[in-house]
């Protein structure tokens, strides 16, 4: 269940788009952001909202990377593991979170901290290789470098 | 017109035409799967690859998506695009399983097809195949989510083309998927088209799985019997039992597609409710002794009461061989001839094709091309399905479109395009009227009325309340036949002899039934003293006039007789024990339960019993034009063979 403030606000942001398609993916992030994913309820709504079908939101949804059809843990690891980060060993950082934080990808660490995701190109390849942590770029990773934005990013 | 040349052929195509259809045009097949002429344009496979030698452009291109240009020199045999075609299958390849020996597709499918043709023959890949969970589509069509190889022609259907909002793609990159939110049965009435659109075996037609192969089936140009459209489709028989009906192009009529309901009601043509042998009183008989039993209650009934007093009836169900041989057989006996059994059918199925011309009916593309479109009282999805796609495909190029009357009793199907409800058609604007249609169904609305819409200067779209109605109708109007209600409520009639006829149940109560010849079962065929087993579509050949007044031949694609499954033990060389799928052990010359023949045949041979002469050919007088009528063609209009004004 969403609030009728939510609910009002999103009705105006589809009101104000030219097609209501276009205002999908901003109404599928403010009920993840209500939710922490995007649950089965949040597609029914976001369809009722848009005027699609619940099928027609889950083809966006499961088509862009950041909206999340599953639980994830409080911040969501992004590692790109696209070409440029590749050749800067992004093989090796993703072992090093998977070791750290004793998940598979797409796991979730036992404390609901962190869900680990590969990437595709986050567009910082000059950083490579680079990952994000609830939504903040952090790139020239090293093991030692992860451990500490862990750490840091866990107390934030 | 663009000219190019494609391997070394000159071409001439008109502007628009992508290469790979200018190739087709001179009998050059380039491989293809996301390409599909009734869908947009999405490049998806990279299959189609040609290389241009010379020209605008230069070097390798997509043929499906590059328009044919003056002075295009196009290879499609260069090594370079042979490669790519190569690879390129090679990946879509990848994830396949390998199942063709358990897929119902095998032997009718595309990726076979072109797999062959694009050269690939051997397995490099030695990793591990991405696999998906399969849905519950509902009853009429099984999925098989690994054979996919994304081309998009599915969704593009579905959803695009048809309308449909509960099936879609979903996931991206190697995990694209294509179902549904939830597992459920489709909810498109087009749905079962993904069997035919889908070139691998991704959707199979779930009720006539594992049953025959492609080179098994017997096939015959058909024509759907379902509803007054009259689409083209193709049967597929195996051993004397329909296990399939796929859809058949045809440009003027239903472009590639049908409905669901064309496709799957196919229950009651192998059904063993369906009469197969004559029976006179009620047990079972020989088809001469019935016809001479028949023969024999017709003239008792004429010495006793006079032949004004009987009835032939026939209906919309007939082809028109069987409505001009009824008419024929009446004419013998000196009876009166009908082919409504109700007033309020009648007098719309009538007006209509009295009202109908070359001018004002309208065809499917001026549906498409209309700027105003109104639907007047009527349930389009029950009444003619696919007409909606024609409606929709106008909506979507920004036609109007207007429902007066509202939604019809009983109505379940939601329309596929967007539209205005209005109280009358007064309030529809037409203007000038070229570009509006105006659709209705023609059984039970008043001729007042009809004329009444015909009168808006739109084109007119008047569905018949059966298949060949319009057929009947203009046969009554040439035959001065009687609306049999009104016979029987003058007291005219005592009794009937009725030729694939439906009569209400009041109707039936007041009249004797002294033979009927059906090849269903209802309250006619139980009351008949003498009933004569007819042959279906399937089985029959024919001629059917559509609601546009297109006369479409079909031709029989097996022959009468039982379908060897679940065939009667007392036909196999044990008396207790069916072999099951397997043909009995004894051999007979004769079919079991073959007793069917066409409606006109057994009105021909009643004739004959009666003393009239012998029917050769039921086509005849104006008529004769339609004997040479293609069955693979785009059918006729009647308009300039017959005209209604003048028959009636
Ligand atoms: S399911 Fe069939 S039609 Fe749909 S994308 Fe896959 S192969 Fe193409
Ligand atoms: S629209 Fe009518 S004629 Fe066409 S397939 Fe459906 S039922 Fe048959
Ligand atoms: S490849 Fe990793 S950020 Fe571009
Ligand atoms: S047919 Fe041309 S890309 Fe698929």
């Amino acid at each position: 269940m969403i609030s009728e403030a939510l609910k009002k606000s999103l009705t105006e942001r589809v009101a104000g788009a030219i097609t209501p398609r276009e205002a999908a993916v901003d109404v599928m992030k403010e009920l993840q952001a209500h939710y922490g994913w995007l649950t089965d309820e949040a597609v029914a709504e976001a369809a009722s909202l848009l005027g699609l079908s619940p099928l027609q939101v889950e083809e966006l949804a499961t088509f862009y990377e950041m909206i999340y059809r599953r639980p994830v843990g409080k911040k969501v690891i992004h590692v790109c593991d696209s070409i440029s980060c590749w050749c800067a060993d992004c093989d090796g950082i993703i072992e090093h979170l998977k070791k750290r934080l004793g998940v598979e990808l797409g796991g979730t660490t036992a404390d609901g901290m962190y869900t680990l995701l590969p990437c595709a190109c986050m567009g910082r390849c000059g950083d490579s290789p680079a990952m994000s942590v609830g939504g903040t770029p952090y790139g020239h990773l090293t093991p030692h470098l992860v451990d500490e934005i862990l750490e840091k990013e866990r107390r934030a | 017109m663009p000219k190019l040349i494609i391997d070394d052929i000159p071409v001439e195509v008109p502007p628009g035409t992508s290469v790979l259809e200018a190739a087709r045009s001179v009998g050059i097949t380039i491989p293809h799967f996301c390409y599909h002429p009734a869908l947009a344009i999405a490049a998806a496979c990279r299959l189609c690859a040609v290389k241009l030698l010379d020209g605008p452009v230069k070097g390798i291109q997509m043929s499906c998506s590059l328009p044919a240009q003056d002075g295009m020199v196009v290879s499609t045999t260069d090594p370079e695009a042979l490669k790519m075609r190569s690879l390129v299958i090679e990946w879509l390849m990848l994830n396949h399983p390998h199942d063709c020996p358990v897929c119902d597709e095998g032997g009718e499918c595309l990726l076979q097809d072109f797999t062959i043709a694009g050269g690939h023959s051997r397995r490099r890949y030695v990793g591990k195949k991405r696999t998906f969970q399969n849905q519950y589509l509902g009853e009429g069509i099984h999925h098989e989510m690994n054979r996919c190889i994304e081309c998009y022609r599915c969704v593009r259907f579905y959803q695009e083309y048809a309308g449909g909002t509960d099936f879609g793609v979903t996931g991206s990159a190697g995990r694209v998927y294509f179902g549904r939110f939830a597992e459920g049965a489709l909810e498109s009435p087009f749905s079962g088209n993904l069997v035919d659109i889908c070139p691998t075996g991704v959707f199979t037609d779930k009720t006539g799985r594992f049953r025959a192969r492609y080179w098994d089936y017997e096939f015959a140009p058909a024509v759907c019997q379902h509803c007054s459209v009259g689409c083209n489709t193709s049967p597929q028989n195996f051993q004397r039992e329909l296990i399939k009906i796929v859809a058949r192009r045809n440009d003027q009529v239903n472009g590639w597609f049908i409905c669901d309901r064309g496709r799957f009601d196919k229950e009651y043509l192998n059904g063993p409710q369906r009469p197969r042998y004559p029976e006179i009183g009620g047990a079972p008989g020989e088809y001469r002794l019935a016809l001479e039993a028949a023969a024999n209650r017709i003239s008792e009934f004429c010495l006793q009461n006079g032949p004004a007093g009987l009835a032939f009836v026939g209906s919309g169900r007939l082809s028109l061989e069987g409505c001009l041989v009824l008419a024929e057989l009446a004419r013998v006996v000196g009876a009166p001839v009908s082919y409504f059994a109700e007033a309020a059918p009648a007098q719309g199925s009538l007006a209509a094709v009295r009202l109908l011309n070359e001018q004002n009916a309208a065809r499917i593309h001026d549906i498409e091309k209309a700027e105003c479109i109104a639907l007047f009282e009527l349930d389009l999805m029950e009444e003619g399905a696919m007409l909606s796609l024609a409606v929709r495909k106008a909506s979507l190029a920004g036609a109007q479109v207007f429902r007066v009357g509202g939604a019809r009793e009983g109505e379940k199907r939601q329309l596929p395009f967007r539209y205005q409800e209005v109280a009358t058609l007064d309030e529809v604007p037409f203007e000038g009227g070229s570009k509006g249609v105006v659709i209705c169904g023609a059984g039970g609305k008043s001729p007042e009325l009809l004329s009444y819409l015909a009168s808006s200067g739109a084109r007119l779209v008047m569905l018949q309340p059966g298949p060949n109605a319009f057929g009947a109708a203009l046969v009554s109007l040439e035959r001065k036949g009687a609306t049999l209600s009104d016979l029987v409520e003058s007291g005219q009639i005592k009794a009937v002899v009725c030729f694939e006829a439906d009569l209400p149940p009041w109707l039936l109560e007041r009249v004797e039934v002294l033979a009927c010849a059906d090849w269903k079962r209802g309250g006619l065929t139980e009351k008949a003293s003498v009933l004569l087993p007819t042959t279906t579509w399937v089985e029959s050949n024919g001629t059917s006039i559509n609601y546009e007044g297109r006369a479409q031949r079909f031709l029989r694609s097996r022959p009468a007789g039982l379908p060897l499954k679940g065939l009667d033990p007392k036909y196999y060389s044990s008396e207790t024990e069916a072999v099951a799928l397997h043909p009995p052990h004894v051999h007979r010359n004769y079919i079991p339960g073959g007793a069917e023949r066409e409606a006109w045949r057994v009105m021909a041979d009643l004739m004959l019993e009666l003393g009239g002469e012998p029917v050769n050919e039921p086509l005849t007088g104006t008529w004769g034009k339609l004997r040479d009528l293609d069955p693979e063609g785009e059918g006729v209009r009647i308009y300039d063979l017959v005209s209604a004004q003048e028959l009636s």
